[in-house]
């Protein structure tokens, strides 16, 4: 019989007006966000050795290390991402075999300026007293950069891309040497 | 016939039903389709050019944003691809991994190809209950990858991660519900007499034209060819499954639309079998690999049957740790390329339902 199969069209949607609702009321209700998603970045400094395997993975040229030398150990100033060009592959993260590169669950990275967007999370001085000095002076740097602030500062936005490409690539090869 | 003057028409490239930036110049005679010549390129990123300023494995992400519904499925070919070359052995619980994923992957796809169709038509309810299961799948690759669609999931000699814990239970009782929800579709859409009428006998395509132009996938079975990759020429662990290759009549739009729909139940159970077989499977997920990749100087061709058709990944090396020339075998790309024929004859109103029941993408389109 011709619209049999529009009959039963309408019964289906008579079912499923009464199934439970699946859509999520964002943002007064939320998802919960699986352990592996690839969400903003968080850094341990404390691990971090800026060897520079993860620059180096990236397909992208995301990351930028930065890094000076103090005596005779290298002292990692600033760890910055280009986050707009990120395409949260998570080569980077795999990459890092001192476990100090991770993705949180944090997916809100929206900013209202261009210039808020790189993702700054080290950027401090380098002490000027080598060795014995470096301990303390690492872990007080933690304490106020362990959490990645998307307020990028922003006094100086994006620094000139090539510089620090540039200083990550050398830092990586004396790494490999 | 009478015939008018000819007009010409742009479709697209700003036109929902051309799912992405694509437009067709038809040439009409009143309503009537006297020429349609596809225009693409709009989504050009050059991909097989980024590709050989990459490492091997950084073109991994990239080969996701071609067809970015299947992103499994791109991601294999690819690394198979790769193994290929350098002869990469890769453990049995990544193989498995990688069917699961890529056929969650695959029926993701089908449920948009089978729901933008719909849609297309004007069912949007069907669409809306295409989207619903397809979100339930999101989300188990979320668990499994991190990410919902662009996967980068499959790794050169493996896969990225083991599945984590319950994953498996879940997805297999999502897989068990799958038929159910499937006989929805085929309620809501397929019985449906407008839905039919305005698909039956459109588009026909013959199987004779459809190898000629070397078309694949839904596309091509649907014609009536039986030609399947994961059955032809088995790859992976492909051969250890029990399963069907869904074959159209008439070579219409219902029928592509159909073999996509059956396709689906086909693809559960294989999930169905491979998620039975895995457990009896330990190990690891990613095989001995080199940490810098070098393969031989050389070239490889590898395709495996995407949700679109066959896609085929063509890399030749010259020793370095970048690949000298990657180029892709996209399957939506070749089988838009009967469109023109296709079309020629129709009502306008037509074309829409016919590019729909191709299923492209046009990422994958572009490249
Ligand atoms: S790979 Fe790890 S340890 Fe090395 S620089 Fe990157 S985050 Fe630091
Ligand atoms: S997720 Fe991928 S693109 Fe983003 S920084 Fe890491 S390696 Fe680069």
């Amino acid at each position: 019989m011709f619209g049999k199969g529009l009959i039963k069209g309408l019964q289906i949607t008579w079912k499923e007006f009464w199934a439970p609702k699946l859509t999520v009321q964002y943002p007064d209700e939320q998802h919960t966000v699986p352990e592996r998603f690839h969400g903003r970045f968080v850094l341990d400094v404390d691990k971090c050795i800026a060897c520079g395997l993860c620059a180096n993975a990236c397909p992208n040229k995301v990351i930028s290390i930065e890094k000076q030398k103090v005596g005779k150990k290298q002292y990692m100033t600033g760890y910055k991402m280009k986050i707009q060009y990120c395409l949260f592959c998570g080569l980077c993260v795999e990459s890092c075999n001192k476990d100090a590169l991770h993705f949180s669950k944090d997916f809100n990275m929206n900013q209202y300026f261009y210039r808020d967007i790189p993702l700054v999370l080290v950027e401090r001085e380098a002490p000027a007293e080598p060795l014995e000095e470096e301990e303390p002076a690492a872990k007080a740097g933690d304490k106020e950069k362990p959490k990645p602030k998307p307020k990028a500062k922003a006094e100086k936005p994006a620094e000139p891309a090539a510089q620090t490409e540039v200083a990550a690539g050398k830092a990586s090869d004396k790494e490999g040497q | 016939m009478l015939r008018t003057q000819e007009y010409f028409l742009n479709f697209g490239p700003q036109h929902p039903s051309t799912h992405g930036v694509f437009q067709i110049i038809l040439t009409l005679d009143g309503e009537r389709i006297v020429k349609g010549e596809p225009v693409c390129g709009y989504l050009h990123r050059g991909i097989e050019k980024l590709a050989e300023a990459r490492t091997y494995t950084q073109v991994i992400p990239y080969t996701d944003r071609m067809d970015y519904l299947a992103a499994m499925l791109q991601n294999l070919g690819y690394v198979q691809a790769v193994e290929k070359l350098m002869g990469i052995e890769v453990p049995e619980r990544a193989e498995y991994l990688r069917v699961i994923s890529g056929e969650l992957s695959r029926i993701a796809s089908h449920l948009i190809g089978i729901g933008v169709n719909a849609l297309d038509i004007g069912a949007f309810t069907g669409f809306l209950l295409c989207f619903r299961e397809r979100e339930k799948i999101m989300d188990l690759l979320e668990e499994l990858t991190g990410s919902r669609m662009t996967l980068s999931y499959a790794r050169i000699g493996g896969v990225a991660d083991d599945a984590p814990e319950g994953w498996l239970d879940r997805l297999k009782k999502l897989m068990d519900e799958m038929p159910g929800y499937i006989e929805e579709y085929q309620g809501l859409i397929t019985g449906n007499e407008i839905f039919q009428a305005r698909t039956k006998f459109i588009g026909i395509l013959s199987p004779e034209t459809a190898i000629n132009y070397s078309l694949s996938g839904p596309t091509l079975r649907g014609s009536g060819v039986n030609y399947d990759l994961r059955k032809a020429r088995p790859y992976g662990v492909y051969d250890r499954f029990d399963f069907e290759v869904p074959l159209g009549e008439n070579g219409d739009c219902f029928d592509r639309f159909l073999c996509r729909m059956l396709e689906m139940e086909q693809s559960v159970r294989i999930i169905q079998q491979a998620v039975e077989q895995i457990k009896e499977v330990d190990g690891p997920v990613i095989g001995k690999v080199p940490k810098v990749l070098k393969p031989p100087k050389g070239e490889v061709y590898h395709e495996i049957e995407s949700s679109k058709g066959i896609i085929g990944y063509y890399v030749v090396s010259d020793g370095s740790n970048k690949p000298y020339r990657v180029h892709v075998r996209r399957p939506s790309f070749i089988n838009l390329g009967y469109l023109d024929e296709m079309v020629r004859g129709y009502l306008l109103a037509d074309v829409v339902a016919i590019l729909s029941s191709i299923d492209i993408v046009l990422g994958e389109v572009d490249c």
